[in-house]
């Protein structure tokens, strides 16, 4: 079956080989677009996080054909041709990531809270990052990236 | 006293080293630009599978490949027969790549598919049929053991794997001498790495050589050992380390996944991939090794360390790996810590049929810590001092040894001491304690490298400097998200005096780098770092000696700041770049790049059989302090604060370094309290994050983290490691405070809620009945004893998007049907075990009527079976109106899942342990469902004792407006503090009597029994209540539980739990019911 969506603004049309194809593996392995990682394949991990109609999803419980007509947004979308997201730049800035594989899972999570709530609560920030597993930092600076993104939010003149 | 060197003064002047510098892979992990092994797509490829043992001891009398070679899309099958037959291993040679003769453990690897799809190859592992007769197995150190037990490996005789002893000093003596003697016997737990991505490989051949992308943290001593496993020379094998997802020892090279991989790429002709499950990894990647470790220590009354003795068994697993290595540091590596005159130890490994262990961070100290750490603290108390005093008293301090001739150079461990006391007010508290309140401290002592490969722990590295100016770092030494490129780089720019941007550094590849031993025993800072810091500095001479053939003066007249050459103390104007003087050194009659090359070996002596020998050239130390508060109730922990102080030396990079630390308190944490597996048969169940949850960001405490002021003299500008020094201690510190806080003291972890509540409670088990372990239900052991081990799928089903309720009931009549809303159900179960749903999904996400979520004129909430619980938790007339239902949503979890799971997708299965419907059985929702007879609605609780009819589906759920004087609650209690599934659920809902009496009372529990239990409090009708009342009242709950053990609780205390939040939620409700 074709399941047509927009990636990253795009219109793309995809056969799904399967009727319950997941959107992880449309995503890494049809449309290449493997900064989006699979941890766990049960909604655990969140390492998968993609937004998709403006809410946080883990791909790989998301069927791909749910998301006919969908609005996909993956970290391979945030950044500009000469500059990064304020989001990815609050991570660079924070040294918020370490072995970098949840890195593009917790973006697109802290991305899917600030564009809702621009100037989140502590409790909004520790929930949200709460949504995404860390083995290497222990959450710490990644909470402080969430706040450095708010700040250059603010800078850049953006609500 | 600080012993600071002297020499400390000139870090003063230096502009790179101790920078937070912007990390080198930054950019290309926030923007997914990095490629991780499982990125990977070759021309060609092939996918690879692996059969695992359902069996923990099994002899194989046959395999038959021919079904699954001949299936769509498969290319090879390979057994053991097909491999080179030669065992590998780090330092005991035990495992075969694919297992010969028999199996050893649930999950060891049998035979492997290659296939054009990753499916195919899955499908491909259910035809393979492999004949075992089972042995008897060995599934503890105590079984293993047993005079005349079955042998793990024939040609270890008793199971014994290594052993060794050794007494230094009079230790008989040293305990007559003591005035106070303290021991006892702590065991510890595997702990897996649980790196997010897990390891993998693609592996190609190219005219007879190959090459293998390894997400490997020791590309060459990988290379090594796979060259071995493979029977090729080690110079036929590149390997290129890709970037790694986390390592923390599970990536150092003892795995066979990649040799399996590298097989079927030399078999199939093509380039395989072969990437780790998520169960897999819990299988085959190697994790901590538990140890029984019994210690005596003995001081003089005024606590004076005189004596310590050890013996320890060790839980190797099946096969060897590392282990031998990390018994070696779980036995001596303490000794450095505080200033012992003699120990004397025994020290065991002891072969088992279960999952083999391995390196993991802390390599045998944390296990070794749990119990010294803890002995420690006991000590303090029979000695009436307090601990912090105690440990102080008896620190090493820079020119000690330990018996075991370790030379202590820098050591800051009091300012740690002090430091973290400091941090957490530990003398403050201590003053002014309060109930349930406690404060636990703990020490390591660490290596900055090992002699474990042979007598050389040294590191080489090239730094050219271009004709550009820019330089180029070249280790094999590699990144594994710890941040070592970034930390190099630095030391490379301070030492050539370049700007860091102008510094590159490459990830390994071995046919290009010198030989190196990678990313362990927190060696790279300083190994690694003096290496470069060599190289660099031999870069710089030769950069001065070209230029003072330019400059026409003495070389030691130049100097190089900031990428310009130029007479020292010489005007902006005299100065060339670093760009001109090589150009001009390059391009001229016998002209030359400049290439500096270093090598530095640690400073430290090979260890003899009985671990005698200075192990490391300097040694990183940590104090790390923890306060807690413990709910006597339920037993659970809650972790308030941990600080830690680490003396590293210098500190090259503040964020990383402070990362570093923050990560390994982490997992200290997760492997205290959280981490850990039921087993069945051998199996650990169920080998998913749902049963192994690893530590999130709500349940961590405040953490601080210092570093102490110290210097290294052998260090590169004074720096030591601290990779894994900061886990060490945390889980004795944490046991240590919880002794302090409630007085039980755990010596067995992992700290689980319920061995306090046990502690703190014994006569509510004193009737228990001991259960037989249940087989898990649906868990790899399912699929493997099944015979079904793939998971794959059987068929692959129609998807169809429903446009009305109608058509979706029509639909469902064809049969062969299910239903999919959000579809995360579907795809958990398909995740888990194999089966999709049905043959044909019907999706009711889009139907206009399934999506409203409305509150009527009266005041009744209709929720829609498509609306999500996202709409929910963010409706206010929801938060007000009825608070159960709120509490449920928030204790969903968060944002990402309360999104995808939709009001008929949890009120559907008619689950009791899920929240929604719970909290929607206390306020007595009805169910309005639609069927081939048209529609009906039904109270909530009558569709949990009846289920709902074939073919019917849920329109939407109605509860109706909360009256004045109600109130209603929900509680979700997870004994572990993580978000995963309850260990009990409950709910409860009030109305009172305008005299305050109550009107009516109700309670409903969930995860305690096959349905969700419905507690009639008819008899509370117009009693005056309190929260005593009310907790009688809950007991009624515990003769209806029916509670399944499992890795969230026995059977005992979950009945206890199940009353306790029963309670809660009454009172809960009632107290609300008063504020209304």
């Amino acid at each position: 079956m074709l399941v047509k969506f927009k990636i990253n603004g795009d219109p793309v049309e995809v056969s799904l080989k399967t009727g319950d194809r997941l959107l992880v593996d449309v995503l890494r392995e049809d449309l290449r677009l493997t900064g989006t990682k699979h941890g766990c394949g049960i909604g655990a991990c969140g390492l998968c996080t993609v937004i998709v109609d403006g809410a946080p999803v883990a791909s790989c419980l998301q069927l791909a054909a749910l998301c006919e007509g969908s609005e996909v947004r993956t970290v391979e979308g945030l950044a500009g041709s000469s500059a990064l997201h304020p989001v990815q730049q609050a991570f660079v800035n924070r040294s918020a990531l370490q072995c970098g594989i949840c890195i593009p899972g917790h973006v697109m999570a802290a991305c899917a809270l600030l564009e809702k709530t621009p100037q989140p609560t502590e409790e909004e920030i520790r929930a949200s990052v709460d949504s995404v597993y860390c083995r290497c930092t222990g959450y710490v600076r990644i909470a402080e990236a969430y706040r450095e993104a708010v700040r250059l939010a603010r800078k850049a003149g953006k609500p | 006293m600080n012993q600071r060197d002297p020499r400390l003064g000139s870090a003063a002047g230096l502009v790179v080293v101790g920078k937070d510098v912007p990390r080198t892979d930054a950019v290309p992990k926030v923007t997914g630009a990095a490629q991780y092994v499982a990125d990977m797509r070759l021309p060609g490829m092939l996918h690879a599978a692996v059969l695992r043992s359902p069996h923990p001891h099994a002899r194989i009398a046959s395999i038959d490949i021919s079904a699954a070679a001949a299936m769509p899309g498969v290319k090879m099958v390979v057994t053991g027969a097909d491999t080179a037959r030669r065992k590998w291993g780090a330092f005991r040679p035990d495992l075969y790549p694919l297992a010969i003769g028999k199996v050893r453990y649930f999950g060891d690897e049998v035979a492997a598919v290659a296939a054009t799809e990753a499916a195919a190859a899955l499908a491909a592992l259910d035809k393979i049929a492999v004949q075992y007769e089972v042995l008897p197995a060995v599934l503890s150190l105590d079984e293993a053991l047993k005079p005349g037990a079955p042998l793990v490996h024939e040609d270890a005789a008793g199971n014994i794997a290594h052993h060794f002893n050794f007494e230094r000093g009079d230790v008989d003596t040293g305990f007559k001498a003591s005035d106070v003697i303290v021991e006892g016997t702590w065991e510890s737990v595997r702990q897996w790495h649980a790196a997010l991505e897990t390891i993998g490989c693609v592996a190609q051949w190219t005219n007879g050589r190959l090459t293998m992308w390894c997400n490997t943290q020791t590309p060459f001593l990988a290379r090594d050992r796979y060259s071995v496993a493979l029977g090729v020379p080690e110079s036929q094998v590149r390997v290129v380390q890709t970037e790694v997802g986390g390592g923390f020892g599970g990536k150092s090279g003892d795995d066979n996944a990649s040799v399996i991989c590298a097989i079927l790429a030399q078999k199939t002709g093509r380039p395989v991939k072969l990437i780790h499950t998520r169960e897999e990894e819990f299988l085959a990647s190697h994790p901590r090794m538990p140890m029984r470790y019994w210690v005596r220590l003995g001081f003089t009354r005024d606590g004076i360390i005189k004596a310590k003795e050890i013996r320890m068994l060790a839980d190797n697993g099946a096969y060897t790996g590392k282990s031998q290595a990390i018994l070696g540091a779980a036995t001596v590596r303490h000794d450095a810590l505080y200033k012992y005159p003699c120990a004397r130890a025994d020290s065991t490994l002891v072969y088992t049929n279960l999952v083999p262990t391995g390196a993991f961070r802390g390599f045998g100290n944390p296990s070794a810590d749990w119990a010294v750490e803890q002995a420690w603290d006991l000590a303090a108390g029979k000695l009436g001092m307090d601990v912090l005093d105690l440990l102080r008293k008896n620190a090493v301090d820079p020119g000690d040894v330990s018996p075991h001739n370790h030379k202590i150079t820098s050591c800051e461990l009091k300012q740690c001491l002090d430091k973290s006391a400091e941090m957490i007010g530990w003398r403050e508290k201590r003053k002014k304690k309060r109930a349930n309140h406690g404060l636990g401290i703990g020490c390591s002592v660490h290596v900055n490298g090992r002699r474990s490969f042979g007598d050389w722990d040294g590191a080489s590295a090239i730094v050219r400097v271009n004709a550009d100016g820019r330089a180029t770092v070249i280790t094999g030494e590699g990144e594994i998200g710890q941040g070592n490129l970034t930390v190099l780089r630095q030391i490379a720019a301070e030492e050539l005096g370049l700007p860091y941007e102008d510094v590159d550094i490459m990830r390994p590849d071995t046919d290009v780098q010198p030989h190196s031993l990678g990313a362990l025993a927190s060696r790279l800072t300083y190994i690694a770092g003096n290496a470069v810091k060599r190289a660099a500095g031999a870069a710089a001479k030769q950069l001065l000696a070209a230029a003072a053939g330019q400059f026409n003066r003495p070389a030691e007249d130049l100097v190089i700041i900031n990428g310009q050459v130029g007479p020292r103390h010489g005007s902006e104007t005299e100065f060339r770049s670093v760009a001109e003087v090589v150009h001009a050194n390059i391009y001229k009659r016998e002209g030359q790049p400049i290439v500096g090359v270093g090598n530095w070996d640690n400073p430290s002596e090979f260890p003899d059989h009985s671990r005698y020998g200075n192990e490391s050239g300097a040694y990183n130390f940590a104090a790390q302090a923890a306060e807690v508060e413990v709910d006597p109730a339920t037993g659970q922990v809650k972790l308030l604060e941990i600080a830690t102080t680490v003396d590293c030396g210098t500190v090259i990079n503040p964020a990383t370094a402070e990362g570093q630390v923050q990560g390994a308190v982490t997992q200290g944490i997760g492997y205290a309290m959280i981490e850990y597996f039921n087993w069945y048969n051998g199996a650990p169940t169920d080998p998913q994050f749902l049963d192994y949850p690893i530590p999130g960001a709500e349940m961590m405490p405040k953490l601080h983290v210092a570093f102490a002021d110290s210097y290294e003299p052998s260090g590169p500008f004074g720096a030591k490691g601290l990779g894994e020094i900061g886990l060490d201690a945390i889980p004795a510190a944490i046991a240590n405070a919880i002794a302090d806080a409630v007085g039980v003291r755990i010596f067995d972890l992992p700290i689980t809620a319920e061995k306090i509540h046990r502690a703190l409670h014994p006569e509510l088990y004193a009737g228990e009945k001991a259960a037989p372990p249940a087989a898990p239900r649906s868990s790899a052991w399912t699929r493997l004893a099944a015979g079904r081990p793939s998971g794959a799928r059987p068929f692959d089903p129609e998807f169809v998007m429903a446009k009305s309720v109608e058509e979706a009931v029509s639909l469902l009549a064809a049969g062969e049907s299910a239903l999919v809303c959000g579809g995360m159900s579907h795809a958990i179960r398909r995740e888990r075990t194999g089966f999709p749903l049905a043959q044909r999904l019907i999706a009711i996400s889009r139907i206009p009527e399934l999506r409203e979520l409305s509150v009527s004129g009266g005041g009744v909430l209709r929720m829609g079976a498509a609306v999500n619980q996202e709409m929910l938790y963010q409706d206010a007339r929801v938060r007000k109106g009825w608070p159960a239902i709120d509490d449920a949503l928030e204790a969903v979890g968060h944002t990402r899942v309360r999104h995808g799971i939709t009001v008929g997708g949890s009120v559907g299965p008619l689950i009791g342990g899920f929240d929604l419907p719970l909290a929607l059985l206390a306020l007595q929702a009805r169910v309005t469902v639609a069927g081939p007879d048209g529609r009906r609605t039904v109270t909530l609780e009558e569709a949990f004792q009846k289920r709902f009819a074939k073919g019917e589906m849920i329109v939407a759920v109605e509860v109706d407006p909360q009256p004045a004087r109600s109130g209603s609650s929900f509680f979700k209690y997870m004994a572990r503090g993580v978000l995963e599934i309850p260990t009990v659920n409950t709910a409860a809902a009030m109305i009172l009597n305008a005299d305050g009496t109550c009107n009516r009372a109700r309670a409903v529990i969930g995860a305690v029994s096959w349905k969700p239990i419905v507690l009639d409090l008819q008899p509370l009708a117009g009693k005056r209540l309190s929260e005593a009342v009310l907790r009688q009242a809950a007991q009624g709950v515990r003769p209806l539980t029916e509670p399944n053990p499992d890795v969230r609780g026995s059977v005992a205390y979950k009945r206890e739990m199940a009353v306790e939040f029963t309670a809660r939620a009454l009172t809960k409700a009632w107290q609300r019911a008063q504020a209304k």
